[in-house]
């Protein structure tokens, strides 16, 4: 089990794979995800590395596979996810396997070109069918009697102008796509001047585009017209429009035979249409099985040749040289799987695993559970940890739900809360399996232990204020009783509880707030008090933890420097000023109280913490009533200078000491250095002095010049006033920014009373079965302004504040976050991945 | 102000066409890509560019037109999409862009028909941002008053047209008489409509199309030569917007031969730097390219400013300069004919 509090130790490795057993190696190390290989040829390209070819071919694969894919999901098969996990095939069935998608792909080719076909045809004779069937209307038409008259004097007309002959209409007819029509229409009238008569009408069904299968609506047409010329034109223009023309007798007898040929043939192309859909759905429903199972096995092999590019081969050819990255406590393990490896291959030569020394610096990697991932990916979005740095990710489990439950403090929204965290935690499998698309429902479940922490301790917080959807729980009975007679009570408005009297019961109760706060008209003024001194409270102890955790990284990485020159002016700093404040107000909490008979202890005298605070800072002296001490205990006033002076030494001390110290160690190093070498100089080229003093007996191979030098003091000295003021003003501003809890549990707190009382109180004002009604409306008006306002937006922007909280006021108090991830050549990231990709 | 305006129509587009624009292939990616061996090696490394799997499901072996018909497929979806989201007076703005590919199309099938191919072996040759309804019923015309009273009068092209009516009929010098002046007439509108628009975008347009309508005028005086068309029509077919506007235009008119062509260029200080070092041997560029490495930089220089539209005309130029290159480069690569592979125009 790898160190909870920082990241694992890493370490650089070698390896030389035989070539033969490359492949089963890397494929173990891949099953086991533990190995981040390092590419050992970045200048060469993509396309001119040893495996491209291997790496194409699984292209191929996978388009084969993809084609397949497509057609199944056309079809609607249902594709068998066993969840089956198989081992990356020997590179020698490699062939079988393309062998069998090239036989697949070529059937289901030839399956659906034969389809096409064959729907094209019936495509053909349908529409054909409805020419056949729309232009017996039009002919219909033309033979009705009463027109009949019309038309034979009319033609006989111009027959005679004409010379004599006969004058014969010529037509054609055909389908063309319905939007197409009004342009077509007026093309023809514009091309051949008006000389055509069209008509047309819609096919009502829609028909199957063959090349696409989409579906298409059409309409039938006929076109009248006269002479050759004009059918040329007409033709041409059908031609253009791709409209499809069709050969129709002018005789109504042969119309009817051809309808009758027409429907035969149908007939016998929709046995042949089934059954040529039968074999295809055959071909697919056997393909569908594997799927799956293929595509893994495919990009399996894919990342293996992908990985054995990044390769380096040795001058024999013999055997391959790998760097990669691995956790020291892993080495066995890693040894394991190379030995099962080069077993798989048969190969007799064992490959060797060679730690080298680097010095890069090492992947940040931390090992999590599905319990402590939430909570890593939060610090992590703020920047991965340097290598072995104190990780905050395990205090981050407590004091994130906490501080989020002290802005979110409600027993009945916590509740909410828990239980759906719960419920995402007790259904994580079934749920985990399903693999939802929906972003919004990726981050909730993902973040399920952090949602069902956050739930418990508002809960928790919840209690202590109080606070069930803004109403108050009487469990232990309020320690406050109303003495005053009824007439009183009824003619007052506002009356006052002495806690001195008997009104109080001079103990406290047991845990929280007294219920009596509920009815009382000050509950904000002293739920603020109280609220506002917790937050600087948490926050200040937070940020002290936060320093503390700087000296453990010290202390580990051996900067003695910084312990002296940051650590402790630091820690001074923010104890003198904050931390005495703090105590400030617990003296006040203890020492002042009403039943005290000393008027110098009571309520009246009790001296404000925040003036108190300012004076000390501005060195003024505390003002006070003429019976009252201005100061808590004797001496406060000289104690507190000398903690202000102390405290504003720091800042100097935290400013200077650490650049002086560094160059001044510098010179040492110089003369003795110079003396010996020439050119070898103590230095700082990475800008990291400390690790360069702890290593003074290695050499930088570098000779820094004179002007680098002093490049490198500026630097330094800037580099440290940022620092120092950026925490002297942090403190003040950090500490001012704890307030936010206050601000936002009362914030929450007002708007669920407000909800309380706008909405569901009318519902509780009618009285007899109207009630029961408007209860019923005006509840679920407020569970649902409950659930959407109260606990998610509010519990969003909760969240957000505490995220802050934690990544600014805390951890900028010893976090780097200037590491890299370890990123293990894994198959199950690899196949997540690919199984995400394609759906987008 | 300018900018909030704009934005709230043309923001989201302009966005969208500056990120299409990242994608346009750097100088280190042609590097690279002028080193591949085969097509599969071009695909895999346009694999790791914003062209991403886009010839991913094309079975091996690859042919340089399927690259080419992806390519294009490519951009005229954005375009298309750009084009679907765009409002007056963005859309047409677009829109006329799609016009200058509709006068190409009308010529392709034209000429087509004039040799007596059949119109369906010419339409997949047609470029798809030009293609309107009626294209495909192009050869019932056979004057060019029937080409405009039956095909061209409802499209957009209808304007352009009127001053090629009155050409007898449609043989191959005619058809080159009427996409000039087609392309004449249509740069004119064109150079108007972007200084109505005013601001920012008639500042960059105008730029680009005055150079557009100069390259034009060049090129059809230097083809011109040892042809039958006299100078008197030969002037008529020069676009009038340009920078060579009239003086130029007119010193171009009484050409002879390239060396006065050049002449005329040598006033125009961006004009003779292109003439200067171009030519037709070996080691050198030829007038063609250096006008296209011209325009690249033009249209890249639309982009430093905002709140125009010239990035939409822009992007469009300079992805279609990069698809020329590939597939110049996958010509090259398939024909293994490796001496003239450097000659594609970087972009960036």
């Amino acid at each position: 089990m790898g160190n909870l509090f920082r990241s694992e130790e890493m370490t650089l490795c070698q390896l030389f794979l035989q070539s033969e057993a490359a492949y089963a190696c890397v494929s173990e190390l891949g099953e086991l995800g533990l190995v981040q290989f390092r590419d050992l040829n970045p200048d060469v390209n993509a396309f001119q590395r040893k495996f491209v070819n291997e790496v194409r071919r699984c292209d191929e694969m996978e388009r084969k596979l993809r084609y397949l894919e497509k057609e199944i999901k056309k079809d609607g098969i249902p594709m068998l996810d066993t969840g089956e996990n198989p081992e990356a095939p020997q590179p020698r069935e490699m062939i079988d396997l393309e062998a069998t998608f090239e036989k697949l792909e070529n059937e289901l080719r030839e399956v659906n070109q034969n389809a096409e076909a064959l729907k094209r045809n019936f495509l053909e004779l349908t529409e054909l069918k409805h020419i056949l069937r729309k232009t017996q209307v039009f002919f219909d038409e033309m033979a009705d009697p009463s027109r009949e008259e019309e038309q034979v004097t009319l033609l006989g007309e111009e027959g005679l102008r004409a010379g004599g002959q006969a004058l014969k209409l010529g037509f054609v007819a055909g389908v063309i796509l319905r939007e197409r029509i009004p342009a077509f229409e007026r093309m023809l009238w514009r091309a051949c001047r008006g000389n055509v008569f069209l008509r047309q009408a819609e096919i009502e069904s829609p028909l199957e585009d063959p090349s696409n299968g989409d579906n298409v609506f059409k309409s039938v047409f006929i076109i009248f017209f006269q002479g050759d010329q004009l059918k040329t034109r007409v033709k041409k223009i059908c031609e253009g429009f791709r409209a499809t023309l069709y050969p129709c007798p002018e005789a109504p007898a042969d119309r009817r035979e051809m309808a009758m040929g027409v429907m035969t043939r149908l007939e016998d192309l929709n046995t042949v249409l089934g059954q040529t859909q039968d074999h295809r759905h055959r071909v697919l429903v056997a393909a569908a099985k594997n799927i799956k199972n293929w595509f893994v096995k495919v990009r399996k092999i894919k990342a293996i040749y992908h990985t054995l590019n990044l390769f380096n081969l040795d001058v024999t050819q013999k055997c391959l040289i790998a760097e990669c990255w691995v956790p020291v406590l892993d080495l066995e393990t890693i040894q394991l799987a190379l030995r099962r490896g080069t077993e798989r291959s048969g190969s007799s030569v064992p490959p060797i695993l060679n730690r080298m020394e680097s010095f890069e610096d090492p992947p940040t990697y931390n090992r999590t559970n599905k319990f402590t991932h939430g909570f890593q990916v939060l610090i992590d979005s703020y920047g991965v940890a340097t290598y072995r740095e104190v990780n905050p990710a395990p205090y981050t489990i407590i004091t994130f739900p906490f501080l989020f439950a002290v802005m979110f403090g409600d027993l009945g929204h916590g509740m909410i809360m828990a239980m759906f965290g719960a419920w995402m935690v007790l259904r994580e499998k079934p749920l985990a399996a399903k693999k939802s698309d929906s972003e919004i429902w990726n981050i909730f479940f993902g973040g399920r232990y952090i949602i069902l922490l956050m739930g418990m301790f508002s809960m928790y917080t919840g209690f202590v204020y109080n606070d069930t959807f803004s109403k108050s729980l009487n469990v232990f009975g309020s320690y406050w009783s109303v003495n005053y007679n009824a007439s009183t009570v009824m003619s007052n408005k506002d009356l006052q509880l002495n806690p001195s009297t008997t009104d109080y019961q001079q103990y406290p109760y047991p845990i929280g707030l007294d219920p009596v706060w509920q009815v009382a008209e000050n509950k904000i003024i002293f739920m603020n008090a109280y609220k506002m001194k917790i937050s600087i409270i948490i926050g200040v102890f937070q940020m002290l933890f936060g320093v503390c955790l700087s000296l453990w990284n010290f202390i580990y990485f051996q900067r003695r420097i910084s312990i002296y020159c940051e650590f402790i002016p630091q820690i001074i700093f923010l104890c003198f000023l904050f931390l005495y404040m703090v105590i400030l107000m617990f003296v006040k909490w203890t020492n002042y109280g009403p039943s005290t008979g000393d008027v110098k202890t009571g309520p009246y005298c009790a001296p404000s913490i925040l003036i108190t605070f300012i004076n000390m800072v501005l060195f003024k002296t505390n003002s006070a009533p003429a019976v009252c001490d201005a100061y808590m205990y004797s001496g406060q006033q000289a104690f507190q200078m000398l903690l202000v002076v102390v405290a504003l030494i720091c800042i100097p001390w935290m400013l200077f000491a650490k650049p002086a110290l560094i160059l001044r160690n510098k010179r040492k190093m110089h003369v003795p250095l110079n003396s010996n070498h020439h050119n070898h100089a103590m230095g700082s080229e990475n800008g990291d002095a400390e690790a360069a003093l702890s290593q003074a007996q290695v050499p930088p191979p570098l000779p820094p010049h004179k002007e680098e030098e002093e490049h490198d003091v500026g630097e330094l000295f800037i580099h440290q006033g940022i620092h120092t003021i950026e925490y002297v003003l942090g403190s003040v501003s950090h500490t001012a920014s704890y307030l936010r809890l206050w601000a936002l549990s009362l914030a929450h707190a007002q708007l669920s009373e407000v909800l309380w009382n706008m909405v569901l109180r009318n519902g509780l004002m009618f009285e007899g079965w109207v009630g029961g009604i408007a209860l019923y409306i005006t509840f679920a008006i407020w569970a649902t302004l409950t659930i959407a306002i109260l606990v998610l937006m509010e519990g969003l922007s909760a969240f957000l504040h505490c995220l802050r909280l934690h990544w600014v006021e805390f951890q900028s108090k010893f976090y780097q976050g200037m590491g890299y991830h370890f990123q293990p050549f894994s198959f199950e990231a690899i196949l997540d991945s690919a199984a995400q990709g394609p759906e987008e | 102000m300018i900018g909030c305006i704009f934005n709230i129509d043309g923001g989201y587009l302009e966005g969208l066409c500056r990120g299409f624009k990242c994608g346009i292939l750097k100088q280190a990616d042609y590097l690279n890509l002028v080193q591949c061996e085969t097509l599969e090696d071009l695909k895999l490394h346009l694999q790791g560019t914003d062209y991403g799997s886009f010839l991913a499901n094309e079975p091996s072996p690859l042919q340089v037109s399927v690259i080419d018909d992806k390519l294009r497929e490519k951009l005229v979806i954005e375009f298309q999409h750009m084009r679907k989201h765009a409002v007056e007076p963005l859309s047409t703005f677009l829109d006329f862009i799609t016009y200058s590919y509709m006068i190409d199309n009308i010529i392709l099938l034209i000429t087509g028909t004039l040799h007596h191919r059949p119109i369906s072996e010419l339409i997949p040759k047609c470029h798809p941002l030009g293609s309107f309804e009626q294209m495909e019923a192009i050869h019932v015309a056979a004057t060019p008053a029937e080409l405009y009273n039956a095909v061209l009068v409802d499209t957009p092209l209808a304007p352009f047209f009127v001053d090629c009516i009155s050409e007898q009929d449609l043989d191959e010098m005619n058809i080159e008489i009427i996409r000039n002046t087609l392309y004449k007439a249509y740069l004119e509108a064109f150079f108007n409509f972007c200084k109505e628009l005013g601001g920012t975008t008639a500042d960059v347009m105008c730029e680009i199309l005055a150079f557009e309508a100069d390259r034009r005028a060049i090129i059809i005086t230097i083809n011109s030569f040892g042809t039958e068309l006299t100078k008197d029509d030969r002037a008529k077919l020069y676009p009038r917007c340009g920078k060579l506007h009239p003086d130029g235009l007119a010193a171009l008119a009484r050409a002879d031969d390239y060396e006065q062509v050049k002449a005329v260029a040598e006033y125009y200080a961006e004009y003779s730097a292109l003439f200067e070092g171009a030519g037709n041997n070996p080691g050198e560029k030829t007038l063609e390219d250096k006008f296209f490495e011209h325009e690249v930089r033009l249209n890249v220089h639309a982009f430093l400013q905002q709140f125009h539209f010239g990035v939409f005309y822009s992007y469009l130029k300079l992805k279609e300069q990069e698809c020329r290159n590939i597939v110049w480069i996958s010509e090259c690569v398939a024909q293994k004919h490796r001496a003239k592979i450097d000659n594609y125009i970087p972009i960036f």
